[in-house]
């Protein structure tokens, strides 16, 4: 077991009956702890590429290792392992769900089968939603919340479950400037601590003071990868030609 | 098994039909209708229809045939969903149309033949005309759907929250989807007799939609649409019995009433007053 890196060796991901994979021989390797912007036109391939590292998409070509786990033979495995953050959502305002429930569900997949939540369980999600500053949230229904507080609480979902790695797809879309800055905040610590980040993003205005590695895409390959500082990573990108982003 | 209650024979085997179909059908309709699936209630329950049409036509056991019948559509469903790409409810509409199409081929020339008397029992159900059997394996899947609920109580809850979120987060989603199929296969065959193939999909989707007119927690659903669909369904068959009116109906239109009077009353849709 190796925790936290991500290894991709000439993988493509492909959808039944497209003409061409939607990513096409990516390779790259993560080291644990890092803290991976991805950025690319629309189309580019980006959320094909975090669903393809944790599993959900099959692999066609090549060989992705995530956590030291084979992702094809093991696809369950590494999601207990990492989390992922899905870019859209809509929850209906009348479901039963309160901010407690979704967050401590975070812990499910680690559980397993006929196992029920404990006290640590508890513990883990109660800190999760005190990281995010939603603890006084709990009791709330889901679906009433405001756009950016429902990204909080998908994001407090996933650490509940303390990831080795934590894939974002567009973790800032909803949020404003101020909780933009929160949030990254929150992702430089656990980046810190060890935990990869591996975040797609188009908001590049509140990205970390510290080195970051960017992986631009294009039409499913990669076009750049590359270290900076996180204040550097929009120009980076810009200066990619024809992918410039809003 | 409710002799002790009801000394009537004929009125007490009704009700303890309607009782264990109605917790069989609400409990995994709670499932279905928060997935956004109910259209997998109406498949079934033509499967089921088409399955006992074909069992009559040939003269072998009509309730074998709807179990066999939705156990087949239970199976193709979930890799067909998966395969071909394509959301539930669209190839939800079309197995549907094929069962459809089915049940009414072999109903349709049954009548032809004039021996289509067991046949339209299935499209309108006939409460009093079960074998004791059939009422025990109506109480096992009832105990069984309940079981399910109980043991998978915590991936249940994700997977109904969101199926793309439940599977992120490392619930092994396949096996629930695939064995709530199974269960549905085989609570709407059991059921068709009593109900008919074209109300029982008031039992799937109503109880758990009045259901969620009031609850706030997924196990206050789990637990008042079983109660709701129990206490209206025995009350129908009773009613419906002591006045000789068909039960089946006379319960489906209470149900779709009370449903109307829950959305009027649910305290889930009252708009806050002044600010």
């Amino acid at each position: 077991m190796t925790p936290g890196t991500i290894d991709l060796a000439g993988v493509s991901t492909a959808y039944e009956g497209s003409d061409l994979p939607v990513i096409r021989g990516i390779s790259f390797s993560v080291a644990a702890g890092e803290f991976v912007v991805v950025g690319g036109p629309n189309g580019a391939g980006k959320t094909t590429l975090l669903e393809t590292i944790n599993g959900m998409l099959p692999i066609t070509h090549g060989r992705a290792t995530v956590c030291g786990l084979d992702v094809a033979a093991s696809g369950t495995g590494v999601r207990t392992k990492v989390g992922y953050v899905i870019q859209n959502f809509a929850f209906d305002p009348l479901a039963p769900f309160t901010v407690g429930n979704v967050v401590i569900m975070g812990r499910y997949g680690i559980l397993g089968y006929g196992r029920q939540p404990g006290e640590e369980d508890h513990r883990m999600a109660e800190e999760a939603m005190r990281l995010l500053g939603i603890e006084d949230l709990a009791d709330r229904s889901i679906g009433k919340l405001s756009g950016g507080q429902q990204q909080k609480v998908l994001i407090a979902h996933n650490l509940a479950k303390k990831p080795e790695i934590l894939l974002l797809d567009e973790p800032f879309s909803n949020l404003d400037l101020f909780t933009r800055s929160f949030v990254c905040d929150i992702l430089t610590g656990i980046a810190d601590a060890g935990c990869t980040v591996v975040m797609v993003s188009h908001a590049f205005d509140a990205l970390p003071d510290r080195e970051v590695r960017i992986l631009a895409m294009k039409d499913g390959m990669l076009s750049l990868d590359a270290r900076c500082r996180g204040d550097e990573v929009e120009e980076k990108i810009r200066n990619l030609s024809g992918s410039v982003h809003a | 098994m409710l002799e002790f209650l009801i000394p009537n024979n004929i009125i007490c085997h009704a009700v303890e039909a309607m009782l264990f179909a109605s917790i069989a059908c609400s409990v995994l309709g709670v499932i279905i209708t928060q997935m956004s699936i109910s259209s997998i209630g109406f498949t079934m329950t033509h499967a089921a229809f088409a399955g006992a049409s074909v069992g009559i036509f040939f003269g072998v056991s009509g309730t074998a045939t709807a179990i066999l019948a939705s156990l087949i559509i239970a199976a193709i469903l979930g890799p067909l969903s998966e395969k071909a790409r394509m959301p539930t409810d669209t190839i939800l509409g079309v197995l549907f149309g094929m069962m459809m199409a089915i049940a009414i081929f072999f109903v349709s020339y049954m009548q032809y033949l004039g021996t289509a008397v067991n046949a339209s029992a299935l499209l309108f159900g006939n409460v009093v005309s079960l074998y004791r059997e059939e009422i025990y394996a109506l109480a096992g899947i009832s105990f069984v759907a309940i079981l399910f609920v109980a043991i998978f109580a915590k991936e249940i809850t994700a997977i109904i929250f969101n199926r793309k979120i439940a599977e992120a987060a490392g619930i092994r989603v396949r096996p629930i989807y695939y064995a709530l199929l199974f269960m549905i296969a085989i609570s709407v065959s059991l059921s068709l007799n009593i109900i008919g193939g074209l109300l029982l999909y008031v039992w799937l989707v109503t109880p758990a939609a009045i259901a969620y007119q009031f609850c706030t927690t997924v196990r206050g659903l789990f637990l008042s649409a079983p109660l709701i669909a129990g206490s209206v369904s025995v009350a129908g068959a009773w009613f419906g019995l002591q006045h000789s009116l068909p039960v089946g109906p006379l319960t489906a239109v209470a149900f779709s009433g009370l449903f109307l009077i829950a959305v009027l009353i649910s305290p889930k849709r009252r708009v806050p007053k002044g600010a």
